[in-house]
């Protein structure tokens, strides 16, 4: 909670004064003098609005901020929670405050991968009544995303995915090609590193954290595997062509040497600051780096960035791990009809324009993404326009965070110890155990 | 009553049944304020922790439903649990083991009288008073594995020809979170056997000195027997503390590489908070608890050993 909430008429801050002021008084005269402060609180609904910290050159804040001040019946009160790195405790905050099911906060940001459990527990408001009609209006993906047993159960707002970013000026030097293929990257990379042109070639994220399955769940769908069979009653992390994929991950640093092994404890940052400092020539890593590489300030390679779809292996496709946060409302709300308002306006595309051009976080509606303000603006996400069609979800399961952490100690296992296929085999095991349970 | 009865009530003295029982009820009415809020601060968290490990309590299946040990017995059957048991147990009598040892040489240090010496006493508690979050964080830098100062700074003595990746492999991993926990806790024990020293009579260790000990004789045979039970005691309190360990494991690793520095805490916090599986969480820590109780049976049999015995 950082902003001060701001109105326009004479500030909040200054009922409060008055109230005070009121109780303070004689008891007798406060109660005659009640009614025109009842009056004044009650011209402004106000509901609550959590959500994951999100910087660029503007927060979120301004956004609510505009919001507040673009009419008079609504007050939102922006809560903000930590930064989507630190995933767990952003969903913490939320599970703590949703399963008291006091209808706050009404209205609150979730990663997807929430989705299916908050659905689940029955915490999530179905807005097919209210947003159903508009559903053809963003991507097919997202929307698929934010269904959970047939209910549209959140709303799309920015869309994000696994990204290579590369480095153009290296790779004109050695004349070659955006890498399609992990084959063709690792080589590039393997030749950088040797001509001395870098100290890594690719950087990418082991920590034992949720980003480790994002990173998993990338190579692991660009060769055909996954870590949940589509039915999500059991794993298919122990197949041969997922063994393949983490395999490669491991190779990366024992075998091409092009990863050093410190990104088996790096999470988003300490991977991007290497890159931004001109010291790695392919970062996997979501879109907000884009942002920073170019800033002159605080990146030693602007303008020598370029960003793709991330490599697939042969006979696979690129597939991002499919990220970002989506709307949701509290399904105990009080103020429903202040909520649906908030979020029709929150969704616009008007809005969604916004966030993308100061926050960098990519429209979810198709026709936002091909704004010609957008284009102008930020051309690389014209680009991103490809990278988000392969975009693949995490598994899809309301007990995603306990198949998580199985799959983050079983992954973190292999890659560390180099047995692959054993210790996907014992957290195929775990993860069968616990989602043929539900 | 009436202003009649009263001085009729007076002379009579308090009835026979009120006289008795008021004494013997006093103790317990003021004991009462303290029952009742260590009751439901302490015992009530303690005790709803044991129900609810008997439970199949999740948020997530929104199951609540009394299962009998079922919890305990996948506990047993569970490898990460155990894996977590051993790290937290090794952590526990390592840096316990570490940080005594360098506390008592600082203690023995500060006791002295040198110049400056209120000075070193001020400066040495200042790891102690950081926050664990800002030393997890600080140790990180130090220890970053490509640019950290310490790889740097053994690199150039020359003592290492390649960088040592700290908290990234699994060798290096939980040794680098005791050596940040002994740097933070050190000082503490050295402040608790500095009071200890302090109340060891100068006259003794003047008289061992006439008798012509020197000074480390001195030590063994004067100081370190006298000091016996306050080093007990603080090393009970270190171990009990250290495994709870949290918040280095959570900053620094997340409990990995490949689970290399899961702690018990770290563990439960991950599948009560993050899995929201409060019934099974909830055994974990009444066996994260049990285990801390056994630790603390066994300092308290050779203290209380230690003060029955005569001087």
């Amino acid at each position: 909670m950082t902003r001060t909430p701001k109105t326009p008429a004479g500030g909040k801050g200054g009922i409060q004064r008055r109230q005070f002021m009121m109780g303070a008084g004689v008891a007798a005269g406060a109660a005659a003098l009640g009614m025109p402060r009842l009056a004044r609180a009650a011209d402004r609904v106000e509901i609550s609005f959590a959500s994951a910290k999100f910087q660029g050159t503007e927060t979120i804040g301004n956004v609510v901020d505009t919001f507040n001040e673009s009419q008079s019946k609504i007050f939102v009160k922006y809560i903000e929670l930590p930064p989507p790195s630190s995933s767990t405790e952003v969903h913490q905050a939320l599970v703590q405050q949703l399963a008291r099911k006091n209808g706050s906060p009404d209205v609150f940001t979730q990663d997807v991968i929430w989705i299916a459990e908050f659905a689940a527990a029955g915490w999530a408001l179905p807005l097919d009544e209210y947003f159903g009609g508009v559903k053809s209006q963003f991507f097919d993906g997202t929307i698929d995303a934010c269904t959970y047993d047939g209910k549209l159960t959140a709303l799309p707002w920015g869309i994000d995915s696994g990204m290579m970013f590369y480095r153009k000026d290296l790779l004109d030097e050695i004349g070659a090609k955006v890498p399609t293929t992990w084959a063709e990257m690792t080589e590039q990379a393997m030749k950088l590193q040797a001509d001395k042109k870098v100290k890594f070639g690719f950087l990418w994220q082991g920590k034992q954290a949720e980003v480790l399955v994002c990173d998993a769940v990338s190579v692991l769908a660009s060769n055909n595997a996954a870590i949940l069979a589509a039915d999500g009653r059991s794993s298919t992390l122990a197949t041969d062509k997922a063994v393949e994929a983490i395999q490669f991950l491991h190779d990366t640093i024992n075998k091409y040497k092009i990863s050093p092994a410190d990104v088996l404890s790096w999470d988003e940052e300490p991977s991007r600051a290497p890159f931004t400092g001109g010291e790695a020539a392919f970062l996997r890593n979501w879109s907000y780096v884009y942002v920073l590489a170019q800033d002159e300030k605080s990146s030693k390679v602007p303008g020598k960035v370029g960003v793709a779809p991330l490599p697939h292996f042969e006979g696979g496709k690129s597939a991002g791990c499919l990220g970002g946060y989506q709307y949701g409302i509290n399904a105990n709300t009080k103020q429903r009809e202040a909520a649906v308002e908030f979020l029709t306006w929150m969704a616009s595309p008007e809005t969604q324009l916004r966030f993308a051009l100061k926050m960098g976080i990519a429209p979810t509606r198709p026709a936002v993404f091909d704004d010609a303000t957008l284009g102008k603006e930020q051309p690389f996400m014209q680009s991103l326009k490809t990278v988000f069609t392969g975009a693949t979800p995490r598994p899809k399961t309301p007990k995603y965070p306990q198949v998580s952490l199985a799959a983050q100690s079983g992954i973190s296992r292999a890659l560390v110890t180099g047995k692959v296929k054993e210790e996907l085999e014992a957290a195929a095991k775990k993860i069968d155990a616990i989602v043929s349970k539900a | 009553m009436t202003a009649r009865s009263l001085p009729a009530a007076a002379l009579a003295g308090p009835p026979r049944g009120a006289g008795w029982s008021m004494p013997r009820l006093a103790p317990f009415l003021f004991l009462l304020p303290i029952a009742v809020s260590l009751g439901s601060v302490s015992l009530y968290p303690i005790l709803n922790g044991l129900w609810l490990s008997f439970t199949n309590t999740s948020l997530v299946t929104q199951e609540h439903d009394f299962i009998g040990l079922e919890n305990y017995a996948q506990l047993l059957g569970d490898d990460l649990f155990w894996n977590a048991w051993r790290h937290t147990v090794y952590f526990t009598v390592v840096s316990t083991l570490a940080e005594t040892a360098l506390g008592l040489v600082m203690a023995l240090l500060l006791v002295e009288r040198f110049a400056g010496r209120s000075i070193v006493r001020a400066a040495m508690l200042v790891p102690w008073a950081m926050p664990t979050v800002v030393t997890s964080k600080m140790f990180g830098w130090l220890f970053d594995g490509q640019y950290g100062v310490v790889n740097w700074a053994l690199r150039e003595s020359g003592l290492i020809a390649e960088n040592i990746n700290w908290y990234g492999s699994i060798d290096h991993a939980m040794t680098t979170i005791i050596i940040a926990d002994v740097w933070k806790t050190a000082p503490f024990m050295a402040l608790l056997l500095m009071a200890g020293l302090q109340t060891i009579p100068k006259s003794l260790i003047e008289a061992a000195r006439m008798d012509g000990a020197g000074p480390v004789a001195t030590f063994v045979h004067v100081r370190l027997p006298l000091l016996m039970s306050t080093l007990l005691i603080a090393g009970m309190f270190r171990a009990l503390d250290a495994f709870r360990v949290f918040d280095l494991v959570y900053v620094l690793t997340g409990g990995g590489p490949a689970d290399a520095t899961e702690t018990l805490s770290t563990l439960s916090y991950k599948t009560l908070f993050s899995a929201l599986q409060f019934g099974y969480g909830s055994a974990m820590a009444t066996a994260m608890f049990i285990t801390e109780a056994l630790i603390a049976i066994g300092f308290g049999f050779f203290i209380m050993r230690k003060m029955r015995a005569p001087r």
